[in-house]
């Protein structure tokens, strides 16, 4: 099971789906959801100092509405100025090859497509959890 | 992770008296004894209740989260059309200043033509009565010479010649003032 998830989404009701779903696949024992890139950025930059509370792996939807930066953007600045210490990923409706490869430039380990059905991508994705902490996985496209 | 005695005691006493069971991801971490069944089957309860409960939020966040989707899409669909509306309101309105203009057009060319029209019958009317004036000037002009130069009695003829001139020039007068009123009369209509 993962220790903690920080979820990062604009939309709200999906923050609920993914709790609900994460408790009931009993995927991880702690969940914080964002729903603002930059306020995400600001905890990973104070998790430079002091490494209490921050996450095993983080889940970033692709088009994060009022935010200062996308989902892609967020994981480069996690991977290269905040240290790349989590499993960091996105969570989004798009399937485009293009993002894709966007993200895993940015050091995206997994893409999840986000769907009503999403429970067995997640089921899969738990599966996957410990080849992405090991980095023994490549990026994988959950569809 | 095991809880004491005090706590497990307060937490099946709490089950019974209040039906109020323990919930959320801390089950995920507490384990009975494995002799004390009690316990055992209280986390059970309380787990089975509590993934009951977040499976019925779950369906009703989905359909939420649907329902918000079509809210949305029907949204971005109204805001089209409104946008769709306006461009043909636009359109009709653009049609309609065109229509008036041509119309306007059309109004002045056909005055215009009812204009030509009157200036020409006018110009008709004088130039056939001014014809019929000099005819009947020459004619009897003619017939009154003949009379003078063949000897025979001018003095009906004579008179005759001077009060047809002179109806002929009152009538010519007539006409050309009959003419220059309407004239002015269709021009006091138009302003």
């Amino acid at each position: 099971m993962i220790d903690s998830i920080l979820l990062v989404d604009d939309e709200s009701l999906f923050h609920l789906v993914f709790e609900d779903a994460c408790s009931l696949l009993d995927i991880s024992l702690s969940l914080e959801s964002l729903d603002s890139s930059d306020e995400a950025a600001k905890m990973f930059e104070g998790w430079q100092n002091d490494n209490s509370g921050r996450p095993e792996c983080v889940f970033v939807d692709l088009n994060i509405i009022g935010s200062s930066y996308d989902g892609i953007e967020l994981i480069r600045k996690v991977n290269n100025e905040y240290g790349n210490g989590v499993v960091i990923g996105i969570i989004s409706s798009s399937n485009e090859p293009e993002e894709q490869a966007k993200a895993k430039a940015a050091g995206a380990q997994f893409w999840i497509i986000k769907s009503d059905d999403i429970e067995p991508r997640l089921e899969d994705f738990k599966k996957d959890f410990q080849g992405y902490k090991n980095k023994t996985l490549p990026f994988k496209v959950y569809k | 992770m095991k809880v004491d005695k005090s706590t497990r005691d307060l937490l099946l006493e709490i089950q019974k008296s209040k039906r109020v069971l323990l919930e959320g991801n801390v089950l995920k971490l507490l384990e009975a004894d494995p002799a004390d069944t009690e316990f055992a089957k209280y986390l059970t309860d309380a787990s089975e209740k509590d993934k009951e409960i977040r499976r019925k939020r779950l369906e009703v966040t989905k359909q939420v989260q649907e329902q918000n989707r079509s809210l949305l899409a029907s949204q971005g669909e109204n805001q089209k059309l409104l946008v769709d509306l306006k461009e043909a309101l636009d359109s009709a309105e653009c049609a309609k200043t065109e229509a008036e203009k041509a119309k306007d057009l059309a109004l002045n060319d056909l005055d215009v033509l009812q204009k030509k029209s009157q200036t020409e019958l006018i110009s008709t009317i004088v130039k056939v009565a001014l014809l019929v004036i000099l005819s009947v000037g020459v004619v009897t002009t003619i017939m009154y010479i003949i009379s003078m130069f063949t000897g025979k009695d001018t003095q009906i003829i004579g008179s005759t010649w001077s009060n047809m001139f002179g109806i002929l020039l009152t009538n010519a007068f007539s006409i050309v003032g009959t003419i220059m009123g309407v004239k002015y009369a269709s021009e006091n209509k138009d302003k």
